[in-house]
């Protein structure tokens, strides 16, 4: 093995010598810890404001005055989604989506004002994040440091030597192999260096170190690759063309060409469209303003027999309170039948830019982080999840207040008679059914189990490229 | 003629230089094949909505009865069709939304509904014509013309070619436009086929394509002015490589924090808050104060602006318009910060070919953020003119008639 180390050892003092791998490598260097450092400040700053925009809402929602609950329905609330601590390694989907959602009776909101869509246009490329210059730029420097890591020796005839001295092509390829790993290892630094923050900042140590266990692997996969067409190929030249070739098919088109297939494969409706049917279907199900709507002339009968009275005056509670509640839990229903289809249809679309991985580490990688660091889609859907229900418990809350502390009687002459609507106010005190909201991804095991699938591929990747490279170090003639 | 043929002849022969045209065929085939799915997805979706949309507002007119309710309870959809041209870039489409269905009610708490798709797409980004022209084929030049000298060093022909062409320009020059010219032609031919499947108007398609052969030739003699150095194949690639990295990667992104920063626009999430304010404190507040500004923006209606009852559709319709008022000045900090940033992009997009090329196309197409913002503009206007057919109904009151629904103001999209 000290054979391997001394290859490595001659390799890393050519690289430290090479003007161009030093400026290169400083380049990113600097990338790296510039772009950590300015997206750890800015989601810090994020989730404190995220975290009191949130406190802020439920205090001005529990500081209303006494009125009738209803308005209290329509007043609504809001959610927000506080970036967690990985995020600021991969901020993932928190640009595209919005971070906030108003949440009122009858209507799931989406999240709005994403920052994507009040961004600069320059062109193609998201922003730069710690996490897209791990996956788009780490591996094009460790291409121009080791494209020619063998041919080197080949071009300048030193392989020929190192051969007849009877030095084994398998050791050759170790010593190889551990020099690109040690350059590898060397910008692992600032990934092990944000995980540890983020689990300084309550992440749970398993999805931190997988997150650095899952670079690792991306970072082993290129630097096989690269020592793989440094062996099969004949000169530098082409090894560079051919390395550059692939780093430009897997980093930029292949993700791509995933998305477009995703989106040409499942056909999952914007959620205007399914707005609108399930608007038509909700029409159905009645008006729950209007307690007279025909749609429930059969829970009334099914009402009136229970407390054996001839009609809605005589029962002990609001009769429109009860159709609040009633038609409430109907709509949410439906509502929740079509966001999970459409939820259910968004991830099958990811699912399969996720197979793409096979074709691209550089995908899968990016799948496994922003799982890791709970900023993915599954997140996201979480969070619509979450808040959902929180709207739909406030709300009942409310419409229960409607039904049990207000006068039918009074209820429906609020319209016209100023003293009946002052009797429909509810205290202000009942305002405290709600609920505090603090989100938080899934637990780690459970992005972990998420995460297997990317990384598995990403070690399959590795296993091929091992093959190859063995493959290659046996047939290595001069 | 006869150097051209040559040099044709010659790449013909080069399976490296064969790879990289052909590839470069079948991406810009791939790119154009599934932009013009995607616009035709979208075309379809709008013409099945607009007749479901029908439908619902029939259907929910047909159960109202008073003037009121219909305006409450009647959803218009509008809509901005995609471009002849928006095949070749999608841009914008995907992070803003093309769809809003607007009611009567506060326009701040519909208009800012985000259509979004799978968030997957907006961070990834689709392979679209426009990021190939723009951020792809600048590389696969690269790795077209980056050795034609410092191959032939290599190979030790150079100075005798040299020598033999006389003339170093004579020699050089033809066997690089070919290349080049081949590259331009299988990144082209599929897009003007698609081009022409999706009758895009001429002057559009001759200025995106000569907005490709710029940007490429722009790149050709950046590869050129590398390539005359002396150097290992393997180190002007290099070179070149960081070139691009440089210009198409780093400095867009550069350009687009720095001016992120030094731009900002108000917290989108603030409009919401203060529209929902005003619109829910108006219950409880006097009728007059709501009233008084409403009034103040429509005088006309003074005479017959006086609200007694607990409950009134004016009154409850007034509010909602005083709610959007109170939002406007937020609301075009918002719009002003956006056109600021997409200004500011314009200018730093001169600094990249890749950022101009995309932005090009996507100002062509229509899909960029000015198109967007002037789809939101239309949305606006449409929702002032259902308000000038409302106001009348709810403030005169005349005997209900649905037929007067008949003259509904109709969304017509400007393209």
């Amino acid at each position: 093995m000290s054979a391997a180390l001394r290859i490595a050892r001659e390799e890393w003092r050519l690289w430290a010598r090479s003007r161009v791998v030093l400026l290169a490598g400083l380049i990113v260097a600097v990338l790296v810890v510039v772009t950590s450092t300015l997206s750890t400040l800015s989601i810090a700053g994020e989730a404190q404001a995220r975290a009191a925009q949130q406190a802020s809402a439920e205090a001005t929602f529990l500081a209303q005055p006494d009125r009738h609950p209803h308005r209290m329905v329509h007043y609504g609330h809001y959610a927000f989604r506080t970036p967690p601590p990985l995020a600021a390694f991969d901020p993932g989907v928190d640009a595209v989506t919005g971070q906030s959602i108003f949440l009122e009776g009858h209507r799931q909101n989406t999240a709005m004002f994403a920052d994507t869509r009040a961004g600069a246009d320059l062109g193609g490329f998201a922003a730069l994040t710690p996490a897209s210059i791990y996956q788009l730029l780490l591996p094009l420097l460790l291409i121009i440091i080791g494209h020619g890591v063998l041919l080197r020796e080949r071009e300048s005839g030193t392989l020929a030597v190192l051969l007849a001295q009877g030095q084994s092509a398998m050791a050759l390829a170790g010593g190889k192999a551990l020099a690109l790993a040690g350059v590898a290892a060397m910008f692992m630094l600032p990934v092990a260096a944000l995980a540890t923050y983020g689990v300084a900042n309550g992440e749970p140590a398993l999805t931190a170190a997988l997150m650095v266990a899952g670079y690792g692997l991306y970072l082993a996969v290129w630097a096989s690759l690269i020592l793989a067409v440094s062996l099969w190929l004949p000169q530098r030249s082409v090894a560079l063309g051919v390395l550059v070739f692939v780093w430009l098919l897997v980093a930029l088109v292949v993700p791509r060409i995933g998305i477009n297939a995703g989106s040409a494969a499942i056909d999952a409706p914007g959620k205007i469209e399914s707005d609108l049917v399930m608007l038509a279907q909700q029409r159905k199900l009645g008006d729950g303003h209007n307690a007279a709507d025909p749609a429930f002339v059969a829970l009334q009968r099914q009402v009136l027999e229970q407390y054996g009275v001839d009609n809605v005056e005589q029962l002990p509670m609001n009769w429109r309170g009860m159709v609040a509640g009633y038609s409430e839990k109907k709509l949410t229903d439906l509502m929740n039948d079509h966001a999970e289809k459409r939820m259910a249809q968004e991830a099958a679309q990811s699912r399969i830019v996720t197979l793409f991985g096979l074709a691209s580490p550089t995908l899968a990688v990016g799948a496994a982080s922003r799982t890791l660091a709970g900023t993915d889609l599954a997140t996201h859907h979480r969070f619509l999840r979450e808040s959902e229900a929180l709207r739909f418990d406030f709300v009942q809350g409310l419409n229960e207040l409607h039904a049990n502390r207000l006068t039918y009687a009074d209820d429906a002459a609020r319209s016209s008679d100023p003293e009946a609507e002052a009797r429909t106010r509810v205290n202000a005190a009942s305002w405290r059914l709600l609920d505090d909201f603090r989100f938080a991804p899934d637990p780690a095991p459970a992005r972990a189990a998420r995460a297997a699938l990317p990384l598995a591929m990403l070690l399959g990747w590795l296993v091929v490229l091992g093959g190859v490279i063995a493959a290659g170090a046996r047939r290595l003639r001069p | 003629m006869s150097p051209l043929l040559r040099e044709a002849r010659f790449m013909l022969r080069d399976r490296g230089a064969l790879l990289w045209i052909v590839l470069a065929f079948l991406l810009s085939a791939a790119a154009t094949g599934f932009g013009i799915a995607e616009v035709r997805d979208q075309r379809a979706t709008i013409a099945a909505l607009l007749e479901e949309d029908a439908k619902d507002r029939a259907e929910a007119l047909a159960n109202e009865s008073d003037w009121g309710g219909a305006a409450y309870g009647a959803f218009h959809l509008t809509y901005a069709p995609p471009s002849r041209l928006a095949f070749a870039a999608l841009g914008q489409r995907d992070t803003a939304p093309w769809l809003h269905r607007v009611r009567m009610l506060a326009l701040e708490g519909q208009i800012h509904e985000a259509d979004t798709k799978n968030a997957d797409f907006g961070l990834i980004g689709r392979f679209d014509f426009a990021f190939l022209a723009a951020t792809v084929a600048p590389l696969l030049l690269i790795l077209l013309l980056h050795d034609l000298r410092a191959g032939e060093r290599v190979g030790g022909r150079h100075d005798l070619l040299v020598a033999t062409a006389g003339q170093a320009s004579r020699l050089w020059l033809p066997r690089a436009f070919v290349r080049f010219a081949g590259l331009a032609l299988a990144l082209l031919v599929p897009f003007w086929a698609g081009a022409l499947i999706e009758a895009a108007p001429l002057g559009a398609v001759l200025a995106a394509s000569a907005l490709v052969l710029g940007a490429l030739g722009l790149w050709w003699l950046m590869v050129e002015a590398v390539g005359r150095r002396l150097g290992t194949p393997a180190a002007l690639l290099a070179a070149l490589v960081g070139t691009w990295l440089a210009l198409a990667l780093l400095l867009p992104a550069v350009a687009k924090a720095g001016i992120e920063a030094m731009d900002p626009v108000p917290n989108g999430a603030q409009i919401l808050m203060l529209q929902r304010e005003a619109v829910n404190d108006a219950w409880d507040k006097p009728k007059a104060a709501t009233m008084e500004p409403f009034l103040a923006r429509h005088p006309e209606w003074r005479a017959l602006g006086t609200v007694d009852k607990p409950f009134a559709w004016k009154w409850y319709f007034a509010f909602q318009q005083v709610g959007d008022m109170k939002a406007e000045p937020i609301v075009s900090a918002y719009r002003q910060g956006r056109l600021a940033r997409d200004e500011a992009a314009r200018g730093a997009a001169f600094l990249s070919p890749a950022s101009l090329v995309e932005r090009e196309f996507e100002r062509l197409a229509g899909t960029d953020t000015r198109a967007m913002i002037a789809y939101e503009d239309r949305v606006r206007a449409f929702h002032a003119e259902l308000r000038a057919f409302h106001y009348p109904l709810l403030f005169r009151e005349p005997a209900y008639d649905p037929l007067a629904f008949d003259k509904l103001p109709r969304y017509q999209p400007s393209r």
